[in-house]
């Protein structure tokens, strides 16, 4: 399929116009590195923002970098890591900025650090009809306006074409540990509670994985009660967090949202590879096919009110969002109107098959 | 028409929870902030199917609908437009439940933010946004405002603490936005909602998510003998990796009233005072709590002081906190302006105000939740004084236009409202704004809810407000108190 590299915003935007009148679907791509997440579409070409992959500005001690919606998170970090600060996504390293937003996958470290859409303050999109506009601001606080950049989050390119981003930054924890331990999903629970330090406590069927950030002496203090809460354990310093994920070695990957309390139970109908994080709600499972088990995983989840879309293989998002013919869906309807009146954006990929 | 309305919302709320008597409808025209309106008719709902009735008969009888909290807005938000009918949440006020293993609770909008806290602290949580309104102002105005507060700095604003949203939507039905869980299908909504200044729906139910509160706790007091030196310090604080909870300055015109009503030992005699609150752990607070007081002794601050116990460290808050309210000691009146500059830009900022203030003939003093770059100039005056107003608006749109040429916002937290929405053009361009009023009306076609709020109503392509036909002009502004 053609993939069109608009080399600005400005060519980006006559490209929609154009595609628009003439009734040309595309989807937006950048790393490819998340292109599972949503349902199937058609489209008759791709359209991809590598080529715009700039920092615009990025000023450490302010904390807030602006970058073209094409930047790699791997190259974003380098660039964050030499003055000591991070923006606390996790992404793939070969993934966008503008497709992880897009695509609304948050760190493993949410428990503390929060998810993708609180570390984003602005954006620039340029709207599936070719409207070139701006929402948020550079400032880590504001409030003029209704919050565009958070409904950029998880609206999988149906929308339009991120071109930059003002991201809100952290400084980088000096100590970053992980405890590894074993114990039960209501054990990873109990670590929630008595460590706060915690930015992710991971139960997967044969462990308990803490990871702990911050001042190197809280991490010490924060080291030993866990010990004392789960009994043998061993330190590793400056790992990834997970520092294993099986769940993504098999044929079918979902990643379930529910509320935390509903983990232990869940856990019990899916079989290895499984990992959930504790506190947050998130349980990811390995799966074998997208036919059964998956439909019975996703049922049991949305007894409990959650969704269970697919991140990795086939099998699409699932049941979620507005009942189809409900006020809420009918606001839905209408801000994807408004965004692409022609419905050039991604057909079919979003919830419900919209 | 306003006479059958009453008729009908007293049918359903009974004759106490109508207003309609002049002095009810002046004492529900204005909010918080300098602008009055007027109203028809004032409703308050116990419930949400009252609220669902209010909204229908507004709907049925040509009103456009004002959603009010406690009316501590300052933009004018809920300050009502001629040819409204005003719908009070507050005795929506149950706490519907508390649930700490999913770190959430349900409540009701009327609910006070500081009394929601008090109900989480014995089990060790709290719900993070902490305006300085937090003992009067209610849940559902902190979502409809999306509320910030001191310790915004490392906890995030109401945005980032809402699971799901409530809403009864201009044509009377009821829609809930979010989930229990951590991510929800279909598009975000929520983020529409917050902040959307009761322009989209009234709010009838939150979702809030919990915090834990803090094992450790320290408040450091900083004085200095000029502004510049502490807000060169609180720009040197974030770039030092440091992540304080909070840090607000307060300028000396400010510290000399407060100190008068809650007895801080603050410095009356420093130009500024820097509160820093750090939290977390005893070491990491220890820690930061060394690197502060280095940097601020290499400023030259002229107090360092560690609050003793947790009283004190109360008072010193309860003193940032009474500000606005101790204010009124000094000046008649006050236009209390909410801006924001990238928080490197805090100095250039200040000296900006003060050029405005010295052109203008004004005094304006400070509070600033300066970690966030978040300024808030009180501009008094003496609002008997002919001409004095034109000045303050003149200082306020001058000082919006400064912060803006430094890559700043017309609002932090206050919200646009009424006050600043002629201000959004500065900000935004003609496209911007458009999207931003398809997406209003993608929840309220008929422009009933709040109309003439954040967004001119003024050629805008969906049709006037209802509120017109009762008759309004189609851009009705509100007129500043004089
Ligand atoms: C002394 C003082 C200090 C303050 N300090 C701060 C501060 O530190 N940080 C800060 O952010 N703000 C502050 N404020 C402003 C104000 O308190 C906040 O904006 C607060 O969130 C408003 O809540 P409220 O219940 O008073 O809402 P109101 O003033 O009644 O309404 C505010 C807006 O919310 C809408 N609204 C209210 N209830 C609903 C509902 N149920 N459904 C839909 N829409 C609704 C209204 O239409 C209006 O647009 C302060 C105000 C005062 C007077």
């Amino acid at each position: 399929m053609e993939t069109l590299t608009p080399g600005s915003a400005a060519e980006l935007v006559d490209l929609l116009r154009a595609a628009s009148a003439d009734g040309r679907r595309l989807l937006p791509v950048g790393g490819r590195t998340h292109l599972d997440r949503g349902n199937p579409t058609v489209v008759d070409a791709e359209v991809s923002v590598g080529r715009l992959s700039r920092v615009l500005s990025y000023d450490p001690a302010e904390l807030v970098a602006t970058v073209e919606a094409g930047m790699t998170c791997g190259e974003l970090d380098a660039i964050l890591a030499e003055h000591d600060q991070e923006w606390p996504v996790d992404a793939d390293p070969a993934a966008t900025i503008g497709g992880v937003v897009a695509s609304g996958a948050s760190s493993a470290r949410r428990l503390r650090v929060g998810p993708v859409r609180d570390w984003i303050l602005g954006i620039e999109l340029a709207t599936g009809e070719g409207r070139l506009i701006r929402g948020g601001a550079h400032t880590i606080k504001n409030v003029s306006g209704y919050d565009l950049p958070r409904l950029m989050v998880g609206s999988l390119g149906t929308l339009g074409v991120l071109t930059s981003l003002d991201l809100r930054l952290r400084p980088r924890p000096l100590a970053r540990r992980t405890v590894i331990a074993s114990g039960t999903v209501r054990q990873a629970a109990a670590v929630v509670a008595a460590v706060p330090l915690a930015c992710g406590v991971l139960a997967t069927p044969d462990s308990i994985e803490v990871r702990l950030e911050g001042w190197p002496e809280d991490v010490e203090v924060e080291s030993r009660a866990v010990a004392r809460l789960l009994g043998g354990t061993f330190v590793l310093d400056d790992v990834a967090f997970p520092s294993r994920q099986p769940w993504l070695d098999v044929a079918v990957t979902v990643e379930a949202a529910v509320v935390p309390s509903a983990l232990v139970e869940l856990t019990r109908l899916v079989s290895a590879p499984w990992g959930v994080l504790a506190g947050v709600g998130i349980l990811w499972a390995g799966i074998a096919s997208a036919g059964r088990p998956l439909d019975e995983l996703r049922a049991a989840v949305s007894a409990f009110g959650g969704v269970a879309p697919v991140i990795c293989g086939p099998g699409g998002l699932g049941q979620g969002g507005p009942r189809r013919g409900s006020g809420a869906w009918a606001i839905q309807e209408r801000i994807k109107a408004a965004f692409d009146p022609v419905g050039i954006m991604a057909p079919g990929r979003f919830w419900d098959g919209s | 028409m306003i006479a059958a309305a009453r008729r009908d919302l007293e049918e359903i709320l009974g004759s106490g929870a109508v207003l309609s008597d002049p002095l009810a409808l002046r004492l529900y025209g204005r909010d918080a902030s300098m602008l009055e309106g007027s109203c028809e008719l004032v409703a308050i709902p116990s419930n949400r199917e009252q609220v669902v009735a209010c909204v229908r008969i507004a709907r049925r009888r040509g009103l456009a609908v004002v959603p009010r909290g406690a009316g501590t807005g300052l933009a004018g938000g809920s300050t009502p437009l001629p040819g409204s009918l005003v719908i009070v949440t507050t005795r929506l006020q149950r706490i519907l439940e508390i649930r700490p293993e999913d770190r959430l609770a349900w409540v009701e909008p009327g609910v006070l933010n500081l009394d929601l806290k008090r109900r989480l602290a014995p089990l060790g949580l709290t719900f993070a946004p902490d305006p300085a309104s937090e003992a009067s102002s209610t849940i559902g105005g902190n979502v409809a405002t999306n509320a910030g507060g001191p310790h915004c700095l490392a906890y995030g604003v109401t945005a980032n603490h809402i699971f799901a949203v409530e809403l009864v939507l201009a044509d009377g039905t009821v829609q809930s936005f979010g989930g229990e869980g951590p991510e929800a299908g279909g598009y975000d909504l929520r983020g529409v909602i917050i902040g959307s200044e009761g322009t989209v729906g009234v709010i009838t139910a939150v979702c809030v998510r919990l915090t834990a509160l803090p094992e450790a706790v320290q408040v450091l007091m900083l004085g200095f003998a000029t502004v510049d030196d502490a807000a060169g310090v609180v720009s040197e604080v974030i770039a030092a990796g440091l992540t304080p909870a909070a840090i607000e300055l307060m300028d000396r015109a400010i510290v000399r009233v407060v100190e008068d009503f809650a007895h801080a030992g603050y410095p009356v005699d420093a130009e500024a005072v820097v509160l820093i609150e750090l939290d977390g752990l005893q070491g990491g607070v220890d820690r930061q709590r060394q690197a502060v007081e280095q940097i601020a002794r290499s400023h030259g601050a002229t107090v360092i002081q560690a609050a003793s116990d947790p009283a004190h460290r109360a008072r010193l808050w309860k003193g940032r906190k009474s500000a606005h309210g101790a204010i009124t000691r000094i000046a008649p009146d006050f236009l209390q302006y909410d801006v924001v500059v990238p928080r490197t830009r805090l100095v250039e900022a200040l000296a900006a105000v003060r050029v405005v203030a010295r052109d203008e003939g004004l005094i304006i003093a400070h509070i600033v939740h300066a970690g966030d770059g978040n300024l808030h100039p009180l501009i008094m005056y003496d609002r008997r004084s002919p001409g004095a107003l034109e000045h303050v608006l003149a200082a306020g749109e001058r000082i919006v236009r400064a912060c803006l040429e430094m890559g700043g916002s017309i609002s932090g937290e206050h919200g646009i409202g009424l006050e600043k929405r002629d201000f959004m053009p500065l900000m935004f361009s003609a496209a911007d704004l458009d999207l931003n009023d398809d997406v209003r009306a993608a929840f309220d076609p008929v422009r009933t809810m709040n109309p003439g709020k954040i967004l001119s109503d003024v050629g805008r392509s969906h049709g006037p407000a209802a509120g017109h036909a009762a008759g309004a002009a189609p851009d009705e502004a509100g007129s500043w108190r004089r």
